[in-house]
Order: C-alpha cells, then sequence, then structure tokens
C-alpha cells in the first residue's frame, strides 16, 4: 500500500466533465466565417471511443490552437479533418465536417483529394531523404504538375521563410538542413499543393526556442493565406499564435473560445486548472 | 513520510571502502576481464584460422608441379620469343606444329580451317606455365595424349626442385602448371584433367542465377510489399508469414525434390536451365521476402505519413517513397539469396545437372551443368590431377562468392546510413 501523494491527491480532485457537458463558447464563430464545420464528431479505435461528439467551427484565415492533456484526443481530431485517420485500421467515424461545403466524409468523396486540399504539418520534421528542391516538388509531382516547377518550389520556399537559406542548397539532402529549416522545409511542402488549410501537429515540439521562434512568427504569416490549426502542448505558443483556442480533456471539447479570453478569464474549472499548469 | 524515507530507514548504512590498498581489486578485475576477453575470442579467432588454413590449401592446391612425356607435342616458349599482344595462341601453334615437322603450307591449312583449329583446341593446351625448362613464364604446348608420369604439390615441387629438375630425361617435360588461368575459365569440359575446363560450369550458373534473380526479386519484393503496406492483419496474412519462415529453413534437397517432380517431370521441361531456375527461386524466394520486409519495415512511418499527408495514393505511396528507401536493404537481401543459390548442390543434382557437358548451354532449355555440380563431379573422379582442376573451380566459386559478400557490405555501408 502507498500513500498517495501529493500529485495524486489533485488529480483525483480535479473534476470529472460530465456525459452531456456543453462546449463553452463566446464569440462564436459563424457558420459563413468558418472554412471547416465539424458538427457532433464521435470516433473510435475499434471499441475505443477516442472522441465523444465534438462540435467546433474553424474560422477561415485564423488560427486556431487545440490545447489539452495527452490523449486527450486533439491530435485524433486534427487528423480526421484531412482524414489522416483512414489509414489506421479499425477506425469508426460518426458526425459531420464539413470543408468549403463539402462533406468530407460523404460516400463520394476521394480521401486523397481531401489530403491534397488541407495541408499537413507533423511533430517530427520528416522530410524526405530527397534533395530541398525534390521534397518541395513532391506534392505537385503527385498530381503530374506540368507548370513552372522552378517558380512553385521558389514561392513555397518563400511563403515558408526558407528561400534565403536554401536558394544556394536546393539541390543538397534535405536532411542536411537544421531541425528547424527542416521543419520549414516539411511547411513548404504541404504549402506547395497550395492547400487552404494548414493542420499543424505540435510542429514545434521537438525544436530549440530560437527555431520556435522563426516558426511562430512564420504562423502569423501564413494565416493571411491560409487557415492554420494547430495542436500544441505550449500554453505560451497557443497564447502567441493563435486567435482562437479550444481546450480538450478526455476526447470532450470543454472550451472554445478567443485565445486572451481563454487564458486570462477560464469559464470551466478543468479550463482553469489546465491553462494554469495543474495538470498536463 | 515517504516510501523512500522508509526505505532508507530500514537499509544499514552501505559499507563504502573507495581505498584498493596495493590496488589488488583493480588488479583482480583486470584479470577477469583479460580472461573473459580471450574466452570469447577464442572462437573467433579459430574460425578465422580455419579460414585462413582453407584458403592456404584450395590455393595451394590449384597449383602443382608435372612431370610429363610429351607425345605430339611437348616444346615450350619463352614468353620473350617476339610475342605480340594478342597473336600468341595462333604464333605459339605456329611454332609447335613447326616443332612436330608440318610445313608452312600445312600449317596455314591447319589455322586457316575452324575445324582444324578446334580439333586443335580440343587435343592441344596452350599454356603460360610458371616455369618450365628451368626458366620463368614459357609457354608449353601439351597434348591430351601425353603420358603423365608424375604430379607434384606445389611445396613438393620448390623444396626438392634441384633435384626433381636433373631427374628429367631427354624427351620429357617437367613445368609448374597454375591450373587455374584465363583460358580455365574458357575451356569445356574433358575426360583429361589438364584439358578440362569451367566454361559450361560457369556459363550454366550465370544463365540460372539470372534467371532466379528475374523470377524471384519481382515475386519476392511483390510479396513483401503486399505484406508490409497492403495486407490486413488476419488469421490469412499470420498463416502466410509463418510459412514464410518455415519455408526459409527448409533444407535445400526438399526444394530439389519439389523441382524434379513439378518443373522436370510434371511440366516436362525435363534437366534444363529453366527447371534449375525455378526450383533455386523456390528457395531463394521466402529469404528475398523476409530481406524485403525488414527492409520496408524499416522505412520510417513518418515518411508514410508525409506522403499521404501530400495526398499520396497507396501506390504513389509504395512507389516514391517505400520502394525507393528500402532499395538498399532489400539489394542486399537480394545480393545475399543469391549467393546461397549459387552455392547449392543438392536441389541441381535432383533436378537432373548434368556432371559432364561438354559445351556451353545454348538457352533456358538445354542442358547444363553448375559451378558446384561441376566441382562435386571433379573431387569424384580418381585421377590425382583433377584435385587440382576441382581447387581452381572452388576458387573461383569462393572469389564470385566474396564478391557478392562484398557488393552486399558496400551497398549497406553505401545507402544504410542515409534511411
Amino acid at each position: 500500500m502507498t500513500t498517495p501523494t501529493e500529485i495524486d491527491v489533485r488529480r483525483a480532485a480535479a473534476p470529472r466533465l460530465a456525459d452531456d457537458h456543453q462546449t463553452i463558447r463566446t464569440d462564436p464563430v459563424a457558420a459563413g466565417d468558418s472554412v471547416v464545420n465539424i458538427t457532433d464528431l464521435k470516433l473510435w479505435y475499434g471499441t475505443f471511443q477516442a472522441l465523444h461528439g465534438v462540435t467546433l467551427n474553424v474560422p477561415r484565415n485564423k488560427v486556431t490552437a487545440l490545447i489539452g492533456a495527452s490523449g486527450c484526443g486533439k491530435s485524433t481530431l486534427l487528423r480526421t479533418i484531412n482524414r489522416m485517420n483512414d489509414l489506421v485500421s479499425g477506425v469508426t467515424v460518426e458526425g459531420q465536417i464539413v470543408y468549403d461545403g463539402v462533406e468530407l466524409y460523404g460516400s463520394d468523396v476521394d480521401p486523397v483529394e481531401v489530403r491534397r486540399r488541407i495541408g499537413m504539418v507533423f511533430q517530427k520534421a520528416n522530410p524526405f531523404p530527397k534533395s530541398v528542391y525534390e521534397n518541395v516538388a513532391f506534392g505537385p509531382r503527385l498530381v503530374g504538375f506540368k507548370g513552372d516547377m522552378d517558380a512553385l518550389v521558389e514561392r513555397a520556399l518563400k511563403s515558408a521563410a526558407l528561400w534565403d537559406e536554401v536558394n544556394d542548397k536546393l539541390r543538397q539532402s534535405g536532411l542536411g538542413l537544421s531541425g528547424g529549416q527542416q521543419q520549414r522545409l516539411c511547411i513548404a511542402r504541404a504549402l506547395a499543393t497550395e492547400p487552404s488549410v494548414l493542420l499543424m501537429d505540435e510542429p514545434t515540439s521537438a525544436l530549440d526556442p530560437m527555431a520556435t521562434d522563426k516558426i511562430e512568427r512564420l504562423i502569423d504569416e501564413l494565416k493571411r493565406h491560409y487557415t492554420v490549426i494547430i495542436v500544441t502542448h505550449n500554453m505560451q505558443q497557443a497564447g502567441r499564435v493563435s486567435d482562437r483556442t479550444a481546450f480538450m480533456h478526455v476526447g470532450r471539447l470543454v472550451e472554445e473560445r478567443p485565445t486572451d479570453q481563454i487564458f486570462t478569464n477560464p469559464k470551466h474549472e478543468m479550463t482553469e486548472r489546465y491553462v494554469s499548469g495543474h495538470f498536463g | 513520510m515517504s516510501d523512500g524515507q522508509r526505505l532508507a530507514e530500514q537499509l544499514p548504512p552501505a559499507k563504502v571502502d573507495m581505498f584498493d590498498p596495493g590496488g589488488a581489486n583493480t588488479r583482480r578485475r583486470a584479470r577477469n576481464r583479460r580472461l573473459f576477453t580471450w574466452v570469447t575470442g577464442l572462437p573467433i579467432i579459430l574460425a578465422i584460422g580455419l579460414l585462413a588454413i582453407l584458403l592456404f590449401d584450395i590455393v595451394t592446391d590449384s597449383f602443382s608441379w608435372q612431370l610429363i612425356e610429351p607425345r605430339n607435342s611437348g616444346v615450350s616458349f619463352s614468353l620473350g620469343d617476339g610475342f605480340r599482344f594478342g597473336g600468341t595462341w595462333e604464333r605459339v601453334v605456329t611454332l609447335d606444329l613447326q616443332a612436330q615437322g608440318r610445313d608452312q603450307q600445312e600449317i596455314a591449312a591447319t589455322l586457316g580451317d575452324p575445324e582444324a583449329r578446334r580439333v586443335y583446341g580440343a587435343r592441344n593446351r596452350v599454356e603460360l606455365m610458371l616455369w618450365a625448362e628451368g626458366m620463368p613464364l614459357r609457354y608449353v604446348v601439351t597434348s591430351s595424349r601425353d603420358k603423365h608420369l608424375e604430379d607434384y604439390t606445389l611445396a613438393q615441387g620448390f623444396s626438392r626442385r634441384a633435384e626433381l629438375e636433373s631427374a628429367v630425361e631427354p624427351g620429357q617435360l617437367f613445368y609448374l602448371n597454375p591450373w587455374l588461368d584465363l583460358a580455365f575459365f574458357a575451356k569445356n569440359a574433358s575426360r583429361t584433367a589438364t584439358m578440362a575446363g569451367l566454361g559450361p560450369a560457369l556459363a550454366g550458373s550465370i544463365m540460372v542465377i539470372l534467371l532466379v534473380i528475374l523470377i524471384s526479386v519481382p515475386l519476392g519484393v511483390g510479396a513483401a510489399v503486399y505484406l508490409e503496406e497492403y495486407a490486413t492483419d488476419t488469421w490469412f496474412s499470420r498463416l502466410i508469414e509463418l510459412n514464410l519462415n518455415n519455408l526459409a529453413g527448409v533444407p535445400s534437397v526438399v526444394y530439389g525434390i519439389l523441382g524434379l517432380s513439378v518443373f522436370v517431370r510434371g511440366i516436362g521441361l525435363g534437366p534444363v536451365v529453366l527447371a534449375a531456375a525455378l526450383t533455386l527461386s523456390l528457395l531463394v524466394v521466402p529469404v528475398v521476402v523476409i530481406a524485403a520486409r525488414e527492409a520496408i519495415r524499416a522505412v520510417p512511418g513518418t515518411l508514410r505519413q508525409a506522403a499521404y499527408g501530400l495526398g499520396a495514393t497507396r501506390s504513389q505511396v509504395v512507389g516514391k517513397v517505400v520502394l525507393p528507401n528500402a532499395i538498399a536493404g532489400i539489394t542486399t537481401g537480394v545480393v545475399l539469396a543469391v549467393a546461397r543459390a549459387l552455392g547449392e548442390t543438392a536441389p541441381l543434382l535432383l533436378v537432373g545437372a548434368a556432371a559432364f557437358v561438354p559445351r556451353l548451354p545454348d538457352g533456358i532449355m538445354s542442358i547444363f551443368t553448375a559451378l558446384p555440380i561441376q566441382i562435386y563431379a571433379w573431387v569424384s573422379e580418381n585421377d590425382v590431377e583433377f584435385t587440382h582442376v576441382a581447387s581452381a573451380a572452388i576458387a573461383v566459386l569462393l572469389a564470385i562468392l566474396f564478391v557478392l559478400y562484398a557488393i552486399a557490405f558496400w551497398l549497406r555501408r553505401r545507402f544504410g546510413r542515409t534511411a
């Protein structure tokens, strides 16, 4: 028998979410301003339910942050938006995600096409073991892009704020870049397919503060042309880069409000405990 | 009170004595370490020693000193006797025929007629001997009808050379024969050791191996891609996986029996190159599948995710990401599997590789022999001279295997670190 530690005590005292919890929202995003509308989304990995009815409108040309403790379902939610979860066997999805008026899980929708329009950047920079140029050109080549590839690559690298650093080493391996440069290369690669939404799954968790700062500035730039949804464990980051923040807990969306409000004036007790660093 | 504190109270204080007067403890540990190094290193030293003995034996066995009594030829010519590069064979043959007392016209007729040339080549051997008639590097023409008097090992010849050379009677020839020379690769099989060569066996092995690669690489890599990228985890795929691992361990003679009953008799191919290649492919495919699966599995999942995230279809992910990144591992596996197939004897014996094939195979439906079969046949010969021929062939087989393993090693080094 071990005596409960102070941490255990605090955990046990943390309130559970009610099964019929209603997401707390302020200044809700109008359906007309949003590019992705998620309605009552439920997801199961086999028999395990990971998402319990999430409803979220993602505003166009804004940065939306998904925060929450490990295992709360924020990455899962992110991956449903470009149907990456289809690649995991045994996944069942219920509910609706509408992107630009199209029901993404409709029977006549091609998931490959969805991923071409909704780009993704992963936690760990994962450039292909090819040249910088070929990395960026990979997406366009998939669809047999016939236009001016050089211009496209240059534009994507400029959008990812990487052009000035790599324009003299386009033919060198992408793996030779620094960690932060590799992650920006991955962003450039995602931008080269000209998506309108960019999903970012903890894009800076493996980077040092300087590289993180560059990426955060980049995200701020990107929202002029793209809608960004970012999953982050770093609450300061969510505070710095995002316009709206959604806090998730055990597969439910607890609170979804403008970022400054959620950090300065959290409404739900769970949110308050999380943003003040009591758990997570 | 926390657990940690309670534990600290229960345990007696550790006896700390960092002093090692005279260094006794350090010395004891160093001694143990030396002992351990020796005990674990001994098998490796033993293995290297045995390998060295094997190589030494094979190399020395492929040389011998010979004493012959020439019948129709037996002339030796110095390398420096005005030989042009390229025309050596004609020049030596001309000199040989001159020494036999043929006139210029007869010689020209022999050299000009392809059939006469072939007959001469089948009966006589033009060979650059390492030592003959007291001089190094002399061309010697020997005939299959020469009388072979003695055969001395390399060591015997060197230690007793003066004695042996002084005992050479007029009309006899004493030389150091390098059995493994360039002509050895081209010559056909023969009942006479000096005339026997590796030509058909080498050609047969190369043809069989090329066919094995053509058959087993698409099958093996395809199966590996299917199992890794497409198959879902069902009882069926688990059954295949289990069987693959078992198939890779089945004794090769069993595959020989299968090949005999299915390809040679069942389909009715007969004992031909194609039947042997199909049989060896059965042996090689499971090994290729296992190697290819490992290589495919070693491709980081993050790369697949990246490609899918950019809108790649499954076949694009396989073709543009998985296979290019697995190619080094797959090639290494194929090379190692092929090296194994190259040395296989039992299946080929059962499939019906011939022990004596006097000419090169002329197609995939031709009868054939292969390196290990030829070696087996030569080792089984009674004639002591065939020991040298067999050793020369073993040296060739080992050299080919060495090159293949070196390629595999190089591939692993070259591409292994980029992934």
